[in-house]
């Protein structure tokens, strides 16, 4: 069997997890649960097709990937418009109708470029929508689903912008109970 | 499976310093990373801290107090490339490359991960909350913001409540 130049042998997966003790499924030790984050950014997009693409040994059966999630969080845009003067004035039920349907529209979106992606890679894909604040409801999914991984695209603000706008892959890297990883886009510059 | 469409092998590049989280973040990687048969390169890096920064500024005696604490900084390194070396063999994994750098592991480990273009970079956490990070800074932060490579940041699992 010819070994590739690298020279690392390759192991069949052994049950080789004496300090691992996160909650991996016993029927598969090879399956890891894995969750990407997406919203309409490219940035997480990427990180999708990064993830699979680096972690996908053989374009046969993916012997790493134990099962893959893709969740997307829908933010909840508030029903009511912006005090104009001293009033709060709720915005009639069609204004509020049409900007649910928008985001659905959106999501929709969202998830089936998601998926697009995964089935270039012959990738079974669950999804997962969620409505909240993102960054809070990603490190609710994690817990909600077991997972082994959770991956996250990072539109690379510099620190100000961190500072005021928030970043959501910092607060996953904080909070998330599970490893987390960051990708970044590619640097066009090198 | 090396029939495989001929990928160049990833590379990885690990931070470790001489805490569980480390070793953990290690035996991460092999346990979930390498079951992928061998597309993987790694490279543990262990940054050791450099002698005035380990004692900080504590006064008279420092420069005296320097070589001893050099030379125990050094046996802290080599021990903790043994023990990395212990894990990689303990599950035959070949292909790795240690290197132990002096100076500020904020600095060293995006300069490592240019250094064997990383596609990875991956630290342990040491899950401090926010004040300690304010205060003690986070190496696995500033990793994620300034390695230009994708970082990943393996948390141990805290029995927590």
């Amino acid at each position: 069997m010819a070994e590739p130049v690298s020279g690392t042998t390759a192991e069949p997966p052994v049950a080789e997890a004496p300090a691992a003790a996160k909650m991996k499924s016993e029927e598969e030790e090879k399956g890891m649960r894995v969750m990407v984050a997406v919203d309409e950014s490219d940035a997480s997009l990427y990180a999708l097709s990064w993830t699979l693409d680096h972690f996908m040994a053989a374009s046969s059966a993916p012997a790493w990937l134990g099962s893959l999630i893709v969740v997307h969080v829908q933010q909840p845009f508030h029903q009511y418009i912006l005090p104009a003067g001293a009033v709060t004035v709720y915005a009639p039920a069609a204004v509020t109708d049409s900007m649910r349907k928008a985001q659905e529209q959106n999501t929709a979106n969202v998830l089936s470029r998601a998926k697009r992606i995964c089935v270039e890679r012959n990738v079974t894909v669950e999804t997962l929508v969620m409505d909240g604040e993102p960054k809070e409801m990603i490190c609710q999914a994690v817990e909600l689903k077991s997972v082994d991984l959770i991956v996250v695209g990072s539109r690379g603000l510099g620190r100000i912008k961190r500072a005021f706008l928030g970043s959501v892959s910092d607060y996953v890297a904080h909070h998330a109970k599970c490893p987390v990883l960051i990708v970044k886009p590619l640097k066009e510059d090198h | 499976m090396a029939a495989a469409a001929e990928k160049t092998p990833m590379m990885v590049v690990v931070g470790i310093d001489d805490s569980e989280h480390s070793y953990y973040a290690i035996q991460w990687v092999i346990s979930n990373f390498l079951s992928v048969h061998g597309t993987f390169k790694l490279a543990i890096i262990h940054a050791q801290p450099s002698p005035a920064y380990a004692v900080g500024l504590s006064g008279t005696g420092t420069a005296d107090a320097l070589p001893y604490v050099e030379s125990d900084l050094t046996k802290i390194s080599s021990r903790v490339i043994d023990k990395a070396k212990e894990l990689c063999s303990a599950n035959s994994v070949k292909d790795v490359v240690y290197e132990v750098i002096e100076g500020d592991p904020r600095n060293i480990l995006p300069e490592a991960v240019e250094k064997y273009h990383a596609d990875v970079l991956v630290v342990g956490s040491h899950g401090y909350g926010a004040i300690k990070r304010a205060v003690l800074g986070s190496v696995s932060d500033h990793c994620a913001h300034h390695a230009h490579c994708s970082v990943m940041i393996v948390k141990n699992p805290k029995p927590k409540h």
